[in-house]
């Protein structure tokens, strides 16, 4: 890579080197070993850290993590091994107190959609618009069971951060009554293989329920209190 | 063998290790590509912070959906680096996302570089770690990119600590440079403030970026390097200077390294997947990205795209293929220059087709250090000769035009570099 240039600068450089002291010249060579094997170090670690589970890794995991995380680590999907084959909406519907005293339901509201519907002919999409929902959701699916028990804090967390977007989109008034009650579904449906594949997919839509959430203050962020 | 053939190949690796330790001391390699890295990354960080400029409050907000609270309780978790875990106050917030702001234009024009990049890192990873949820690959790459960028010496060139170097007469004692000074007691200050009178905890040896490293650590290191730096080229133009001129050139030479392998390590892991994934062996896979709700901006271009089964499966070969074979291309120099243009376009056609644009021009900006010199310099004289063409158009000004062209020569220097 580097042949073809002049020899000259290294040269020169070397003639530098020749001229300093002994105790310069050892500083010199003791921080070239020490950047070479830091960055050895780090690379070695990269590699482990994006490398399927192997017989080092799963030595040496603890020491891993305590080196990735949390500012090397390293989150490329990147559509591998398989691109996202389903849509999957968030929806949200509310329990309203009326003005006239009684309890109402609204109907679903699509907020993945309004996300689409923001995203569609936008050449620079927002993350609140194609990150914000999309990943909470994430972040919920991994901190639940198939029962919706949430494990630990990042269970309850992950809740109470949808709660908060779900209240943000709605608002604190919705249908002309306000809100006492929200409940939450995704609606997954498959992407039907492209028209030249003759596989058959089922691209029926399924939902995932989650039981009523109460709302209280503590759910309505900014913007949300108007 | 014979011994003497021993003996002869002995002293060519000799010689070889003695070139090689000359050079990674003697010069800080790819000064353009590195360059390019910083203004890239930079580039991207800021525009990104532009367009969210309305969302800003939203998204890193200390009363967003993923408010300061549920932030703590998180952060005390894995205790990754978020200046705005200082203080809940709004004012904070608005402070550190106007820093963010500020240092990634400077860094973008290469005004005090050194201090910028640490500035620059600061500011992406508050912003960043206050916030996990909200990330996709192109932020993950900003990260990691902002915190190499500290260690190389990426204002060699097209910048203005470039221009002003270049200014000085050759041999002339490097001026007291009073902005400096006052730059660097304004952040020791501050960085004492942060230390005794906020919550940040900063630990000398524990929750920083590296295992035993902490953020008290680098921080009041790279001031007082800063400041070392400066004495010794103002009273210790002698050894100190050139000794600490080999250690700086030699970490910028480390962490260009280690830009570069991550580069590979991206696209090879990337590739590596794919491989096994059903839907890239049977070349449908870019079909369905392209109609995802979430990253179908232009559903007509999408179909467009979409419409002919054997594009899409070309397509799908040819993605896993260049990601794969990426990084041993650059064995071979033509080879590893068409495998760039086939990646640029994809991140291209990733931008406008599945909406991703900042995490495109990160991708982008990450592989432009392994474009060639020649390359860069013929791009720049372009750039420059249209906008003189243009400026000499707009404004006659023929005078100021002229004291513009002192640079010219100083940028097409011939310049080392590890790429070719």
């Amino acid at each position: 890579m580097a042949e073809t240039e002049p020899d000259e600068p290294d040269d020169e450089a070397a003639e530098r080197l020749a001229a300093l002291s002994l105790p310069s010249q050892l500083i010199v060579a003791v921080a070239v070993a020490a950047v070479a094997v830091a960055a050895a170090l780090h690379l070695g670690m990269a590699f482990l850290s994006v490398a399927p589970p192997n017989t080092i890794s799963k030595r040496h995991g603890a020491a891993m993590d305590d080196y990735t995380y949390p500012e090397f680590e390293r989150n490329w999907k990147l559509f591998a091994p398989n691109p996202l084959q389903q849509d999957i909406a968030i929806q949200a519907r509310a329990e309203i107190r009326t003005p006239d005293g009684g309890l109402a339901t609204t109907g679903w509201t699509n907020i993945s959609a309004q996300d689409g519907a923001a995203i569609h002919h936008n050449p620079l999409p927002s993350h609140t618009q194609q990150n914000e929902l999309r990943r909470a959701w994430e972040f919920y699916l991994g901190s639940h069971d198939a029962q919706e028990r949430p494990n630990g804090t990042r269970g309850s967390l992950s809740e109470h951060y949808i709660r908060r977007i779900v209240m943000l989109r709605l608002g604190p008034e919705t249908d002309g009554g306000t809100v006492q009650r929200v409940q939450v579904r995704s609606a997954t449906t498959q992407l039907a293989a492209p028209p030249w594949s003759d596989e058959k997919t089922d691209t029926k839509t399924y939902y995932r329920t989650l039981p009523w959430w109460t709302t209280t203050a503590a759910d309505l962020p900014e913007g949300a209190r108007r | 063998m014979t011994i003497s053939a021993v003996q002869t190949a002995l002293v060519r690796v000799q010689a070889a290790m003695a070139r090689g330790h000359a050079r990674v001391t003697g010069t800080a390699l790819g000064p353009h590509q590195t360059a390019v890295v910083r203004i890239g990354f930079s580039f991207t960080w800021l525009l990104f912070l532009l367009r969210e400029w309305p969302h800003r409050r939203e998204l890193y907000g200390p009363d967003g959906p993923w408010s300061w609270d549920m932030a703590r309780q998180l952060i005390d978790g894995n205790r990754a680096f978020t200046a705005l875990m200082w203080s809940d106050s709004g004012l904070w917030f608005e402070t550190v996302y106007a820093l963010a702001l500020v240092s990634a234009l400077l860094l973008l024009l290469g005004w005090r570089t050194r201090t910028m990049s640490v500035l620059f890192m600061l500011g992406v990873l508050s912003l960043q770690n206050r916030s996990i949820f909200l990330g996709d690959g192109g932020d993950n790459l900003i990260h990691l990119m902002s915190l190499y960028l500290v260690l190389t010496r990426c204002g060699q060139v097209w910048s203005l600590d470039a221009r002003r170097a270049a200014r000085r007469p050759d041999g002339q004692e490097p001026p007291r440079d009073t902005t400096g000074i006052v730059l660097w007691t304004v952040l020791g200050l501050a960085l004492a403030w942060v230390q005794l009178f906020t919550d940040a905890g900063l630990s000398p040896i524990a929750d920083g970026p590296l295992p035993g490293l902490g953020w008290a650590t680098i921080l009041w290191g790279l001031w007082l390097i800063q400041g070392g730096w400066w004495l010794a080229r103002r009273y210790a133009p002698g050894e100190p200077r050139t000794v600490l001129d080999m250690l700086a050139n030699l970490a910028h030479n480390g962490a260009l390294v280690v830009i570069m392998g991550e580069v590979c390590l991206l696209y090879a892991s990337a590739g590596w997947y794919k491989v096994q994934g059903s839907r890239w062996q049977d070349g449908t896979a870019l079909y369905y990205p392209l109609h995802l709700d979430y990253f179908s901006p232009w559903p007509s271009l999408a179909d467009a795209l979409a419409s002919s089964g054997t594009l899409v499966m070309l397509l799908t070969y040819g993605t896993v293929i260049v990601q794969v074979a990426f990084p041993f291309t650059l064995l071979n120099r033509r080879a590893k220059n068409a495998m760039l243009v086939l990646l640029m376009l994809e991140h291209i056609g990733i931008a406008v087709a599945l909406g991703l644009p900042f995490f495109s021009l990160a991708a982008i900006a990450a592989d432009a250090v392994f474009l060639p010199t020649a390359f860069l310099l013929w791009t720049v004289r372009k750039a420059t000769r249209a906008r003189d063409r243009l400026a000499a158009r707009t404004v006659r000004l023929p005078r100021q035009r002229a004291g513009e062209h002192d640079e010219r020569p100083d940028d097409e220097k011939p310049a080392p570099t590890l790429t070719g």
